[in-house]
């Protein structure tokens, strides 16, 4: 148990020195906030909406963050563990393979939490954000978020056969997802054909979900967006395993 | 008294249709270094990644302190240390806290700051391990591999990449380590510190073994498939070997010019 206590220290002191998962993870949505705060303030999104731009831009934004963490950070981590041998070589002392992955993924939930709590707060204070929703809605929307999109991440290390090709999957979903699921800027402003794309994409309905919950929705609205939700983490993490257990680690 | 460590009979592994470990048997005692000899793909990497419960062989029975150390790995682990031919670190961690971190995965650690002076890796401490040497950083893989005050430790290629004085006085510490006990498994391409440390030797070639035993008897298998008038008492295991050993054409200049 010791020996895993301090590969978790170990892992969150190695994401934070990393330039790129610190800064996009914890910075970089904040920068958003203030840059798109700045230009819209917190104003109702319609005339007479009781709900302001940024209101909807927090939970938003909340969605980047995991999205940093579980579809760059964690695979990407992970692949690159794999590629140098770093498994193996955990994998001939007495704490194994499993903690050093397990470790991974606590850090990077852990990180994904603080992302969000120093947006929130960034909101409220800058912008008097509202969270409107009940705690319990809140935290379930997030939990389905955060699992759909880490169990897409561990399914891209599984299905990547070095850190080329892995890196190559979590970039491209990461970027076309980033810009096309309304994480970014509101999917109100996109055209039809890019909103039929946008309906294919998994963090599509974890900013709809975050976004709706965030603003009070109860989670019996959102019952399309769960399912959806569940079912990817379902098929990403029954496939990922069966495909990294295929995997020879040695 | 010397007790049984390493127990292999009838080893045999495969990858896909290549026939990687074919049918080896070999022991190690308490205190007995053994040397794993044989030509680049003759299986050595293969044979002790087997011991070292990384790899499940087909068939055959491994046992390391009785266990079999596929299954009850975390056990072995506990009493064995490990180097492995090429492995690298978190890039982003520096050399004390690598350490620090090996150290809290025993029970009883060794003193770790002690074998880093010892291992003349004492003003590195605070460096990344990504800016080490090659050598330096297989100085602290050989650390890390002591880290659990190991009964036995397997060492795959222990002295590449270390300078001729830093490898003399490696042989000289590992000969110190087997004076207390410990049994040792290294893999090695270097004759001369095979005829300086073991005490038994494995031969393989294409995955089969072609002898397992003391470094006198290793003499007289390579007397017994000389002709007799090349036999000289006095030639080194280097020398021997490479009588036997398979031999590969050399480069010639005219698929060059």
């Amino acid at each position: 148990m010791r020996g895993f206590a301090v590969i978790c220290k170990m892992e969150l002191r190695l994401f934070l020195r990393d330039f790129f998962s610190f800064f996009f993870a914890l910075v970089f949505p904040v920068l958003m906030l203030l840059l798109f705060g700045g230009i819209y303030g917190n104003e109702p999104v319609y005339e007479g909406a009781d709900i302001g731009m940024m209101d909807i831009s927090v939970p938003a934004y909340s969605v980047m963050v995991i999205g940093v963490t579980g579809l760059m950070s964690l695979p990407l981590t992970l692949a690159g563990y794999k590629e140098k041998k770093i498994y193996k070589r955990f994998d001939a002392t007495p704490v194994g393979k499993k903690s050093i992955m397990l470790a991974q993924v606590l850090v990077n939930l852990a990180m994904t939490l603080m992302g969000i709590g120093i947006l929130l707060l960034a909101g409220r204070l800058l912008y008097q954000v509202q969270l409107k929703g009940d705690f319990a809605s809140v935290c379930v929307s997030l939990l389905f978020s955060i699992t759909a999109l880490f169990s897409m991440g561990f399914f891209f290390t599984a299905v990547g056969r070095d850190m080329k090709s892995t890196t190559l999957l979590c970039y491209l979903f990461y970027f076309i997802m980033l810009f096309l699921s309304g994480a970014t800027m509101p999917d109100m402003l996109f055209p039809d054909t890019i909103k039929r794309i946008s309906a294919l994409l998994p963090m599509t309905y974890a900013v709809d979900l975050m976004q709706g919950t965030f603003a009070g929705d109860g989670l019996g609205l959102h019952g399309r967006e769960l399912l959806i939700l569940g079912a990817v983490t379902a098929v990403c993490t029954a496939a990922g395993a069966v495909l990294y257990r295929k995997k020879d680690w040695t | 008294m010397m007790s049984q460590i390493v127990q292999v009979e009838g080893l045999n592994l495969t990858y896909k249709s290549l026939h990687a470990v074919q049918n080896v048997t070999f022991s190690v005692q308490s205190g007995e270094i053994l040397a794993v000899i044989g030509a680049n793909g003759s299986g050595k990497t293969s044979t002790v990644e087997c011991v070292e419960g990384l790899r499940k062989p087909d068939s055959g029975l491994i046992r390391v302190f009785g266990k079999d150390p596929w299954l009850k790995r975390s056990e072995v682990y506990e009493m064995m240390g490990i180097q492995l031919q090429e492995a690298e670190y978190f890039s982003k961690v520096r050399v004390g806290e690598l350490c620090g971190l090996f150290a809290a995965f025993y029970e009883k650690p060794a003193d770790w700051n002690l074998l880093l002076a010892q291992m003349g890796l004492d003003a590195r401490r605070k460096s990344m391990v990504h800016k080490l040497s090659g050598g330096e950083k297989q100085r602290l893989s050989i650390l890390l591999a002591l880290m659990g005050r190991p009964k036995l430790l397997v060492l795959d290629e222990l002295t590449t990449g270390l300078d001729p004085e830093v490898r003399q006085n490696m042989l000289a510490s590992f000969e110190n380590i087997r004076k207390g006990g410990v049994a040792i498994i290294m893999v090695s391409h270097y004759l001369d510190e095979v005829e300086a440390l073991a005490d038994k030797i494995l031969y393989l070639e294409k995955g089969k073994q072609q002898f397992f035993g003391s470094k006198q008897e290793f003499r007289q298998y390579v007397r017994s498939r000389i002709p007799e008038d090349e036999w000289d008492e006095n030639l080194s295991l280097e020398k021997l070997y490479l009588m036997i050993a398979p031999k590969t054409t050399g480069l010639t200049m005219e698929g060059i010019l």
